[in-house]
């Protein structure tokens, strides 16, 4: 049993109100960190080795260092709550339940940062949530944690929630902030990046909500404590949000050293495949990370146990693996169609690409269009090699990552489960009723009992 | 001793240049001039933050600058990527660029209807050009091209959507010359469009200029529309005292014979338009749509086009006829006419008028 440091207290009974918070120990992250210097406490967020939880996995601590600090200009702390990753949920969980955990990583965040207004940018969908958080900021107002001289310290915090208008492209950190200043919600080109010309042109800070309430345990427990958890560069716990063919879909804190084979068949996490249908594929991190077949998603191209995180998930590269993502761990059993299933991703981002660079405008409908043609019985064997030289010039050339998460799925599928895509060019009456199943492997997979 | 450093040194594609601090990759490059220039459709140099969008102007970056020679590792912008000293860019010597924009061509080409053949902006398209130039003989995209409806943005300009490659130059002068802002993009992917406020009018007196910075036919002067070919007309330059407060009063007029068609801004060699005294040489309303005499200006003589289109070819300074090669490879043997009809039938007898002989005209005719 792994170590819980955010859902530890997921169970009390309203934990949600801070009365039943505070008296669980709430908030005294931030009575330590008002003690302690601004600069200190991001010494203390780098040494705990701390990654971006949002997908990109960058080290929180040097992003906070790389904050520009001009006399006179404000700066801002950005929460970014716009979880619209397909797959990843795991940040709705957390505000909803634990909202109080959220504030208080960010009332430390602020003022390690200098940031007297803090902004917690939530998409449009989660709207029930956004009642939740105002409530904890009144909460938390009222019992002097935030607003003018917290807790006697001297330091101003106002706190406010701002809610998106439904758009995928608003979890890109530039584009989150133009939409959070009013405007069309369009990533920005950078550089500049944020951390020198962010909201209003002031320097800002835009982290995951995640990654802001690892701040708590980091400050509580120290940093040593914290990187003790975990191996090698991937410290602390993380949240995966499990979807999919599993017999318990839901959110795990995991510590980083547990295998993929025992998080998706262990009873305490996933529980296994339902119905006692095999493994065929995985996407390990929401669904911009590149799909994985079942064999490479156990093992690596080495042949080692893969672990669930950071470096083993990516070990290998593209080429035979994928990434840590944001922890959306999306199961396909061999009922599943990857043609289908990628066409619906494909759909998808061509729904959310803003339409502002034409590589990934023009791009992502065109593939859209291809794969609904395959997964018809419509394609043709060129339309593959077609399909790859799209993906191909759109990943890399684009203003934001929408591009490139749009790109690596088709790549992805296209790489590890080509020959179910020839099947369905060449069946095409067949498609349309049977599936392929597991049939591509030329090993037989291992499925662990 | 102080040393002040105002120009950085840059190489593109093995030429160096020495520019000014804070220039972009682009601008150095059009110092320089050529194939060395990328090509720009959403970049403007003067409209302020334009650029970034179409990616048709990616480079490589070989090395980041002498402080730090690494390579950067995806293709950059150059319309909005400074450049550093030292810096070694990689234009048309670099397979991955050529490759890059030869890709982006194909995405601009997707959902455009290459209806060249009626549209205003042929032979002066940017679109054209760039299609010429990297573009693929056909097409691999097999499905419906999207389609909008036309639609008229105030008297003078109609959008139509269909052909826009959402370069935005359009919304960034409705920006910077209206008070009010009623000119933007509406809904997002491929589905987006340009679009005023619920097909409002753009009410500014130089509103025009979005014309003239499309680089497409999407926006097309509707005092102009399909009255004629740009390369049948004829480009002078010429200036008139406009009362219109910014408006700089040199023009393009584009005649065929007396009659003025068209009236546009003065364009430089990147097709866009010139700059006076610093400030950009936007013309207002009144003498773009509603001085079409030639009496109302000064005619200051034959406009120097020097973009690479079918207008460009300067056809009009001199008149050169094409060369005579059947002597040459018939070994100086004059060619055979099988009949010279000019000489023969007298077709070309002055002293006849066709409208005085009753019916069609017969050999007979002509022989008296």
């Amino acid at each position: 049993m792994g170590r819980k440091l955010l859902l530890e207290k997921q169970h009390v009974e309203g934990i949600r109100h801070y009365d039943v918070y505070r008296r669980e120990g709430g908030y005294r992250s931030v009575e330590k960190a008002l003690k302690m210097q601004p600069n200190d406490i991001v010494e203390e967020v780098k040494k705990s080795g701390l990654r971006g939880r949002g997908g990109a996995g960058f080290p929180t601590g040097m992003k906070w260092s790389f904050l520009a600090k001009p006399d006179g200009v404000p700066r801002y702390l950005v929460c970014n709550a716009d979880e619209s990753e397909p797959g990843t949920f795991k940040d709705r969980y957390l505000m909803e339940f634990i909202p109080h955990i959220l504030i208080e990583g960010m009332i430390v965040a602020s003022y390690a940062l200098g940031s007297n207004v803090s902004y917690i940018y939530i998409r449009g969908e989660y709207d029930w949530i956004t009642d939740i958080l105002d409530q904890a900021i009144a909460e938390a107002k009222q019992n002097g944690w935030l607003g003018k001289n917290i807790q006697g310290s001297g330091f101003d915090c106002e706190m406010y929630v701002q809610r998106g208008a439904g758009a995928y492209i608003c979890g890109e950190e530039t584009a989150l902030l133009e939409s959070l200043e009013g405007k069309r919600g369009n990533p920005r080109i950078k550089p500049p990046f944020p951390a020198i010309k962010g909201l209003w042109g002031c320097p800002t800070v835009v982290n995951n909500v995640e990654t802001l309430a690892a701040v708590v345990p980091i400050i509580n427990e120290g940093a040593e404590e914290y990187a003790k958890i975990g191996v090698g560069k991937s410290t602390g716990t993380k949240l995966i949000s499990a979807c999919g063919n599993i017999n318990k879909p839901g959110i795990y804190e995991i510590d980083m050293t547990i295998s993929v084979e025992e998080f998706i068949y262990s009873d305490e996490y996933c529980g296994g495949i339902p119905n006692g249908k095999k493994l065929k594929a995985c996407i390990p991190g929401g669904s911009s990370v590149p799909i994985l077949p079942a064999n490479l998603l156990l093992t690596t191209a080495k042949g080692e146990k893969r672990l669930m995180n950071y470096e083993s998930l990516s070990d290998g590269g593209f080429a035979s693996g994928s990434m840590m993502g944001s922890g959306g761990f999306i199961v396909l059993d061999e009922d599943q169609c990857i043609v289908r299933h990628t066409y619906t991703l494909a759909r998808f981002y061509r729904h959310e690409s803003c339409g502002q660079c034409s590589p990934c405008r023009e791009g992502t409908g065109w593939m859209e269009k291809i794969l609904l043609s395959i997964e018809k019985g419509k394609g043709k064997l060129s339309d593959i090699d077609l399909l790859w030289d799209i993906q191909r010039k759109i990943e890399g050339n684009t203003i934001c990552p929408l591009g490139d998460a749009a790109a690596w799925p088709v790549a992805a599928a296209i790489r590890h489960f080509r020959d179910e895509f020839e099947w369905h060019v060449n069946n095409p009456e067949k498609c349309l009723t049977e599936n392929f199943g597991l049939r591509h492997y030329a090993d037989a997979i291992h499925v662990p009992v | 001793m102080e040393v002040e450093i105002n120009t950085i040194k840059v190489t593109i594609d093995n030429i160096t240049i020495d520019v000014a601090p804070g220039t972009t990759i682009l601008n150095a490059a059009r110092q320089i001039g050529g194939d060395v220039t990328p090509p720009a459709m959403c970049y403007y140099s003067k409209l302020e933050g334009s650029g970034g969008k179409c990616r048709t102007c990616l480079v490589e970056v070989a090395a980041g600058s002498t402080a730090d020679p690494r390579p950067m590792p995806k293709l950059v912008a150059s319309c909005r990527t400074g450049v550093m000293d030292g810096m070694v860019v990689k234009n048309i010597t670099s397979e991955k660029v050529t490759d890059a924009r030869n890709g982006v061509v194909e995405f601009l080409l997707l959902n455009h209807p290459l209806d060249c053949p009626i549209c205003d902006q042929a032979g002066e398209c940017h679109l054209q050009d760039l299609g010429y130039e990297h573009g693929k003989e056909g097409t691999r995209y097999q499905f419906a091209r999207r389609t909008f409806k036309k639609e008229d943005i105030g008297p003078y300009i109609q959008l139509h959507m269909t052909r826009c490659i959402l370069c935005y130059r359009c919304t960034y002068v409705a920006d910077q010359i209206t008070d009010k802002r009623v000119h933007g993009i509406i809904d997002r992917g491929d589905h987006a469009a340009i679009s005023t406020y619920i097909s409002k009018a753009i009410d500014n007196d130089f509103s025009g200029n979005m014309i003239d910075v499309c680089p497409v036919g999407a926006l097309t002067d509707k005092t102009f529309r399909f009255k004629n070919r740009v390369w049948f007309t004829k480009p002078v330059d010429a200036h008139r005292n406009c009362t219109t407060p910014g408006c700089c009063g040199k023009a393009t007029l584009w005649l065929r014979g007396e009659e003025v068609f068209r009236v546009t801004a003065r364009k430089d060699e990147w097709g866009e338009v010139q700059s006076y005294d610093g400030k950009p040489g936007w013309i207002c309303n009144t003498c773009r749509f509603e001085t079409k005499k030639t009496e109302s200006w000064t005619i200051e003589g034959v406009t120097k086009i020097s973009r690479h289109s079918v207008i460009g070819l300067n056809k009009y300074q001199t008149l050169e006829m094409p060369k005579e090669t059947v002597k040459e490879v018939m070994n100086g043997i004059e060619p055979k006419l099988l009949m010279d009809i000019h000489s023969v039938s007298g077709v070309n007898n002055p002293k006849l008028h066709l409208s005085e002989i009753e019916g069609p005209a017969k050999s007979s005719d002509f022989k008296n």
